[in-house]
């Protein structure tokens, strides 16, 4: 294996790192703000939407997050006679925001439910209402609480993207399997593992700083 | 003049019948302790009052206007919640656990609800907040975050945080009974030269001494009910119910 071979493979790989950060971001981006309105609808008053979205939760934290690809993929296109198609990097945005969302409303529900009752009775008492209240004082606790269970699904989500590569998503996976298909080398998997490890790091890295940034108070 | 009114207090939590018909007046700049055993609804009468809890049945009157009023069925019928949040902000409440906000500073808990709810500008508040602090003792804190503070000192924070609002009635809820023995003073000290302000105040507590020494009128629940009340002498010196005799033996003997 020249240096040259091995830049270019790498080259290759690193354009599908491109992809993988996409689908990161945009999973990322689009589903905190969806946990968040589905924790605060499961928190609420109204049983018809907890109902709704216990169903929600179940359904995509009960089944493979691979299946729910294809299902978006191909399935969908089958039940609708091809009314509904969606290209392989938008199903898999659709799917992962979906999924992740799912999850992340369990863990704000969470975060949200350890904030004691004496918060809401002091906020209360001062004359602050319902959405103050949560604004002001619950949620810039919850994060706190939220943040390694957030760290955890971060570097979970980093390396679920290597699933899109099945609905031919061209990320960092499966550029490495066509080099090692077509080359009969090892080598692109390697570089793959590479490129996962220091993503995964860099994501440590951030949620480090993070926790270390909410540091400066303890909640009893 | 009566400013705060309460008439006919019933409360269930689920099955249990907590308060079984309380009347309850307060005067303006009256200081009023209430005693009793614990189960006995103080805590839920003060609760009921600043709407932290809602009656099942009777009416409460804060300065003249209802905030719950009983209907032709006995029912306590509220107005709506945010005009309840408004009258109830004339009350200041101060929680046996303090209930600090963890995540801002001492300062910043005393800034939170005039700059937020009242709409006061942040100097004007800070300012504010210095002077409350001063009153506490506590102008050393004033950048530290509440787990960093002593019980006593949390418990101070917690009663300047309630007075940033201006409340003309505060209610202390057992300010000192999640309170180290030792600490269990500097917080009744500021509660007594707070009483020389002349505020309305409803003290929920277990000092005897202190309630004896502070009180304008003090009364004694058992049961759900008010068994007796009177001044600080006719309730805690001489009383002439057999349930206060053997509560204050009780409490002396655990003392």
């Amino acid at each position: 294996m020249d240096i040259g071979y091995l830049w270019d493979i790498t080259a290759y790989i690193a354009l599908g790192a491109g992809v993988t950060l996409k689908v990161f971001f945009i999973t990322l981006a689009l589903s905190v703000p969806l946990g968040v309105l589905c924790a605060l609808g499961k928190l609420s008053r109204f049983k018809i939407l907890h109902g709704v979205l216990g169903v929600y939760t179940w359904l995509f934290r009960g089944t493979p997050l691979l299946l729910q690809l294809f299902f978006t993929y191909y399935g969908l296109g089958i039940i609708s006679g091809g009314r509904i198609a969606f290209g392989p990097e938008m199903a898999a945005y659709i799917t992962f925001v979906v999924n992740y969302a799912a999850y992340f409303t369990e863990i704000f529900r969470g975060g949200i439910q350890s904030i004691g009752r004496g918060q809401y009775e002091a906020a209360k008492a001062l004359g602050m209402n319902q959405w103050l209240t949560m604004k002001r004082i619950v949620l810039p606790q919850a994060i706190k609480i939220i943040l390694p269970p957030m760290g955890n699904e971060s570097i979970n989500l980093i390396k679920d993207t290597a699933l899109c590569s099945v609905i031919t998503v061209t990320e960092i996976l499966r550029n490495a399997n066509r080099v090692m298909s077509r080359d009969f080398n090892v080598g692109a998997l390697v570089i793959a593992a590479a490129i996962y490890l220091l993503l995964t790091f860099i994501v440590i890295q951030v949620f480090r700083r993070l926790e270390k940034r909410y540091a400066y108070y303890t909640i009893r | 003049m009566e400013i705060v009114k309460a008439t006919n207090l019933h409360k269930y939590f689920g099955k249990l019948h907590v308060l079984k018909g309380v009347d309850f007046h307060a005067d303006k700049g009256e200081i009023i302790s209430v005693i009793g055993p614990s189960g006995s609804g103080k805590s839920t009468l003060l609760r009921l009052l600043n709407h932290l809890e809602t009656a099942d049945r009777g009416s409460i009157r804060i300065d003249g206007q209802y905030i719950a009023k009983e209907n032709a069925e006995g029912r306590s019928e509220y107005i709506s919640g945010k005009e309840t949040l408004k009258i109830c902000r004339r009350l200041g409440m101060v929680f046996q656990s303090f209930n600090l906000f963890p995540h801002m500073s001492v300062t910043e808990n005393l800034m939170e609800a005039p700059v937020m709810v009242s709409g006061v500008s942040k100097a004007v508040a800070a300012e504010k907040a210095e002077s409350l602090l001063e009153k506490v003792g506590l102008t050393d804190k004033r950048d530290a975050y509440p787990g960093q503070l002593s019980g006593g000192q949390q418990q101070r924070v917690a009663i300047a945080r309630a007075l940033a609002m201006d409340p003309e009635i505060m209610l202390f809820d057992e300010p000192t009974s999640a309170l180290d023995p030792e600490l269990i003073g500097e917080v009744l000290n500021v509660i007594k030269n707070l009483a020389a302000e002349k505020i309305t105040m409803i003290i929920v507590t277990h000092e005897m001494n202190f309630a004896r020494e502070i009180s304008d009128r003090v009364l004694f629940m058992d049961g759900g009910v008010i068994v007796a009340g009177g001044t600080p002498d006719d309730i805690l010196v001489n009383p002439d119910h057999q349930r206060i005799r053997d509560f204050l033996r009780k409490i002396i003997r655990e003392a």
